[in-house]
């Protein structure tokens, strides 16, 4: 590494320390920008206090809010404060089901509220409930606070669009894409929406319960009668 | 020189039925015959070496035949043999993409580069094809012809693996051809000739003589040549330009057959030629490391070939426990290490010979 | 003197190729050697898990999910029982649980061992490779042993095992695991301190905690990066929290936090703590229990769902099971490590050089037939 780089990234994870996260995130070259990151974390861990994970004494805490609630009531209480109208119907305390709209500001909410603080995307699962609807799961779960839930957003199959949350939790991308690969669900707001592991010229969305799959594909017939496996 | 002597001979033999023309020629062919026949026999034995002491490095048995039927031969020894079947028995594929005639000479040029190179190294005191008096010289020349074929391979293939092997080859070989440069240099300087039987003679009279012993700059210019010699011949850990995992098979990915066992066969003897050279160099060449003793000509084609096997040996051994280098950190150890040693050497040498040999 | 500018090209690595383990294709730009977007281009060996378990009963997807990883079938196995266990409320008894995180910790011995080899290959050094086959070979001898096959054992069943553990199981394993760890050291020293091989990997393909968070990288890749996150201690499944050991975290001995090293590291270490957890769970097995006992006649979980963890040798394996209370699941997903380990590649790997870039996705330790299901 070279001698200004290695002043360039001082200088970066200095600022970052003071608060400012820009610098860093303006360095145009990745790999110095990775280097200062990893610069950054290394300078947070040898200062004690601000810790990236101090998880002893976060469980403890944590374990005094379990007693009274459930992570659900504490998440829907937490949203009811800045969003109004974002659940869908009755909720049963397993899961928390919500309307697509806005769903990307509540996502930023979960990711970036201290007492919430869902840092880790775990899941994406589509699922087609039959009845012209289909719904996108999202499984999430903080690092820092040790807590998990299940979001569940509904939509109709003739208007399948839920906003992605790609770019707040990177890892959505390619979840995104493949449950947009096998249930046709529309993220709308998706850098790079293309289908993953199927070709990109296959047709139908394989998951649905009513699928059915293509008579040929590039000149092969797909055999209907399914032997041997069934 | 032994054309000269062939065509004495054969000219007392023939000299009544045929013209002298045809006995030049005839002269010339069977010295070329005979490097021809050395490396395909050097070729096979040092393949299985390889099968054999990568298996061991390996803790396995490598090639073995048990029982009766089709096998390798006890101990394996007959799998260089298939090897070389197999090679020759392969469809000859060339890309339509392929730059045809650029394509087809090659490998031709590659091996044309490490043939002619035999022609120079002395095997025992007349034991040589052509006493040149450059004949360090030359051979350090006509070496570079393998990286106009290797550039070439890479280019006529029209593959960008091909393309990425080519330049690679093409960089670090000129790289490392100065420090290797420079070290021989230092034995240049020693011995005051640039031919390698003076060379050789220069270091007669057992071990101590060898040039390797002659002061303590020396041995540094021997690792540094050595480690010079081993880029040059694309060997693990610079076997950057055919890196099978990086560049699937570098140069020789569209090559197949026997114009890949070209390829192949231009390793391991451009490996025995760096070798020699490094034997000849600094190891004392075809002298026995007894003064006096064991020195008869059969004697000295022995300790020849058993210093320069000893070398390749080190070279097999090299490559099965070591990782590869990257592109850039080939660079900086010739350009930043081995130049600035190998210059420092020189010095070195020079001012040991005013002070002590004076 | 003007600034020389190169033309981009682009190129694909794979899908046919030495180095990205499987059938991959990176479409990658490069400018001479330095490569500057790596855009992976998945599903050459798609063969439609999902899809068929929605299709199968629950004890036939165990074969599928074994042919997901095929380098860590039985920790495939785990995380699917485990799911189904916990869906359908079924315990185990104390043999069955020991018996599962033996053969658990044993496939995460021979999975890193292989890991680590091929991050070997990548760089080069084909003795080492070879060397950790050997011992992973002797691994797969006592799977032989227990179930009959070496890659794909199909042996953790819904509520017990398909065999119990056969005689003179218990010698051989102890056997093995004392002629093994010396060899760990060996490795270490083999491979690990060889200045060559620290040279390529150390300060290379740093990747940062919050980046690694972000991407939902897991397992060794994330612990390299200086998290202390393992499934076995945080969430702890199976009987995990009865044994003693340490979760490894890169400390970027060598280099950065975070680097190909510590991903090499971390690996290494993890098979030393897999030998404790081996040793333990030996000394704890019980005698007596039948393998088959709270196997049910059906398997039928109620109607719900549920979204598992476990931790396989590539990290969270989550497995998301929809039931409507027939036999067969109405939706099976799984979470695979591998696919979000790959996804991480274009950001910690753009802007290095062409074997770097082999390096990086040597270490992330990516086995294709997870990633593409």
């Amino acid at each position: 590494m070279s001698e200004d780089i290695q002043v360039l990234i001082d200088d970066v994870v200095a600022k970052a320390l003071a608060g400012d996260m820009d610098p860093i995130n303006n360095i145009e070259d990745r790999v110095t920008r990775s280097k200062a990151k990893a610069a950054l974390v290394k300078a947070k861990r040898s200062q004690p206090e601000t810790e990236i994970k101090s998880k002893d004494s976060e469980v403890s805490e944590h374990s005094d809010v379990k007693a009274k609630d459930t992570i659900e009531h504490i998440v829907i209480a937490s949203l009811t404060k800045n969003f109004s109208n974002f659940l869908d119907g009755e909720q049963n305390g397993e899961w928390i089901q919500m309307k697509p709209e806005n769903w990307f500001d509540i996502a930023k909410h979960l990711k970036e509220n201290e007492d919430l603080y869902f840092d880790s995307l775990q899941c994406n699962t589509g699922f087609d409930l039959e009845g012209g609807m289909l719904e996108s799961r999202y499984n999430l779960h903080s690092m820092k606070h040790l807590h998990a839930i299940e979001i569940r957003i509904k939509v109709s199959i003739e208007n399948p669009n839920i906003p992605s949350v790609e770019s707040l939790w990177r890892v959505a991308d390619w979840f995104e894409r493949e449950t947009y690969d096998m249930f046709g669900i529309n993220f709308t707001g998706h850098r790079d929406l293309r289908r993953i592991l199927l070709p990109e010229d296959w047709e139908g969305w394989p998951l649905r319960k009513n699928y059915e799959e293509q008579e040929t594909y590039h000149g092969i017939v797909v055999p209907k009668v399914k032997e041997g496996w069934e | 020189m032994t054309v000269d002597y062939i065509f004495d001979f054969l000219t007392g033999l023939l000299g009544g039925f045929l013209g002298s023309d045809y006995l030049l020629l005839a002269s010339m062919l069977i010295p070329c015959l005979a490097i021809f026949g050395f490396i395909t026999i050097y070729a096979l034995i040092v393949i299985y070496a390889e099968l054999k002491v990568s298996s061991f490095i390996q803790d396995k048995v490598g090639p073995m035949g048990q029982g009766v039927g089709l096998h390798a031969g006890k101990w394996g020894l007959l799998q260089p043999v298939a090897d070389a079947l197999k090679l020759l028995l392969k469809e000859d594929i060339i890309p339509s993409s392929a730059d045809r005639p650029l394509f087809i000479l090659a490998p031709f040029m590659i091996f044309i580069g490490a043939f002619i190179s035999f022609v120079a190294i002395p095997f025992g005191e007349s034991i040589i094809v052509a006493d040149l008096n450059i004949g360090l010289f030359y051979i350090l020349g006509v070496g570079s012809i393998a990286v106009l074929s290797l550039i070439l391979a890479g280019w006529a293939s029209n593959n960008k693996w091909s393309l990425y092997g080519g330049m690679r080859s093409a960089a670090q070989i000129v790289s490392y051809e100065i420090p290797a440069g420079l070290s021989l240099i230092v034995v240049i300087m020693l011995a005051g000739t640039l031919n390698l039987q003076d060379i050789i003679k220069y270091q007669e009279g057992g071990i101590f003589n060898w040039i390797i012993f002659d002061n303590p700059f020396v041995p540094i210019a021997f690792v540094v040549y050595f480690i010079s010699a081993l880029a040059e011949v694309n060997r693990t850990p610079f076997d950057l330009p055919e890196s099978e995992s990086e560049l699937v098979a570098g140069f020789a990915t569209e090559y197949s057959g026997m114009r890949y066992a070209f390829f192949f066969l231009s390793e391991y003897a451009n490996m025995f030629v760096v070798s020699a050279v490094a034997a000849a160099g600094f190891l004392g060449g075809w002298q026995s490391p007894f003064d006096g003793f064991m020195s008869t000509p059969a004697w000295s084609v022995f300790w020849m070939i058993s210093k320069t096997g000893f070398l390749i040996f080190v070279m097999i051994w090299l490559r099965w426990t070591l990782p590869r280098l990257r592109v850039d950190q080939l660079m900086n150890v010739c350009w930043k290490v081995f130049l600035p040693i190998a210059l420092l050497n020189i010095f070195g040498v020079a001012i040991w010979t005013v002070v002590f040999n004076s | 003197m003007g600034v020389v500018h190169g033309q981009e090209m682009v190129l694909n690595i794979g899908p046919q190729h030495p180095a990205t383990h499987g059938v991959l294709r990176l479409q990658v730009k490069t400018d001479g050697e330095v490569i500057s977007e790596i855009t992976p281009y998945l599903g050459y060996l798609h063969r439609c898990f999902e899809k068929h378990c929605e299709n199968v009963t629950y004890e036939q997807v165990i074969p599928f999910t074994d042919r997901c990883d095929y380098l860590a079938s039985m920790t495939m196995n785990f995380g699917y029982v485990v799911a189904v266990e916990k869906l359908m409320d079924i315990k185990v008894n104390d043999r069955v649980q020991h018996i599962r995180v033996i053969m658990a910790e044993l496939q995460r011995i021979a999975s890193h061992l292989l890991a680590t080899g091929v991050f070997g290959l990548d760089l080069g050094a084909f003795t080492p490779f070879l060397h950790m086959l050997r011992d992973r070979e002797r691994i797969i001898d006592l799977f032989e042993m227990t179930c009959g096959a070496r890659l794909l054992y199909n042996y953790m069943w819904v509520g017990g095992l398909s065999h119990d553990l056969p005689k003179g199981f218990v010698e051989a394993t102890l056997n093995f695991l004392d002629y093994f760890e010396p060899k760990i050291d060996e490795f270490e020293n083999l491979l690990g301190h060889n200045k060559i091989f620290v040279e390529r990997t150390a300060d290379i393909g740093i990747m940062p905690a919050e980046v690694a968070i972000n991407f939902g990288v897991t397992g060794p890749n994330l612990r390299a990066s200086g998290v202390n996150w393992d499934l076995r201690k945080d969430d702890p499944y199976s009987i995990y929290d009865k044994f003693d050991f340490n979760v490894p975290v890169g400390q970027g001995i060598k280099g950065t936090v975070g680097d190909s090293w510590d991903r090499f590291y971390v690996r290494l270490q993890e098979i030393r703590e897999s030998v404790k957890i081996v040793r333990q769970a030996i000394d704890q097995l019980p005698k007596d229990g039948d393998v088959h006992q709270s196997m049910p006649k059906k398997i039928r979980p109620p109607k719900g769902s549920i979204y598992s963890r476990t931790e396989s040798p590539r990290g969270d394996l989550g497995y998301y099971i929809e039931s409507d209370g027939s036999d067969t699941p109405s939706r099976l997903k799984m979470r695979s490590p591998a696919f979000t380990a790959l996804g991480v590649l274009d950001e910690i790997a753009g802007g290095w050089l062409m074997s770097d870039v082999l390096a990086i996705l040597g270490s992330l330790d990516i086995v294709l037939g997870e990633i593409d299901r």
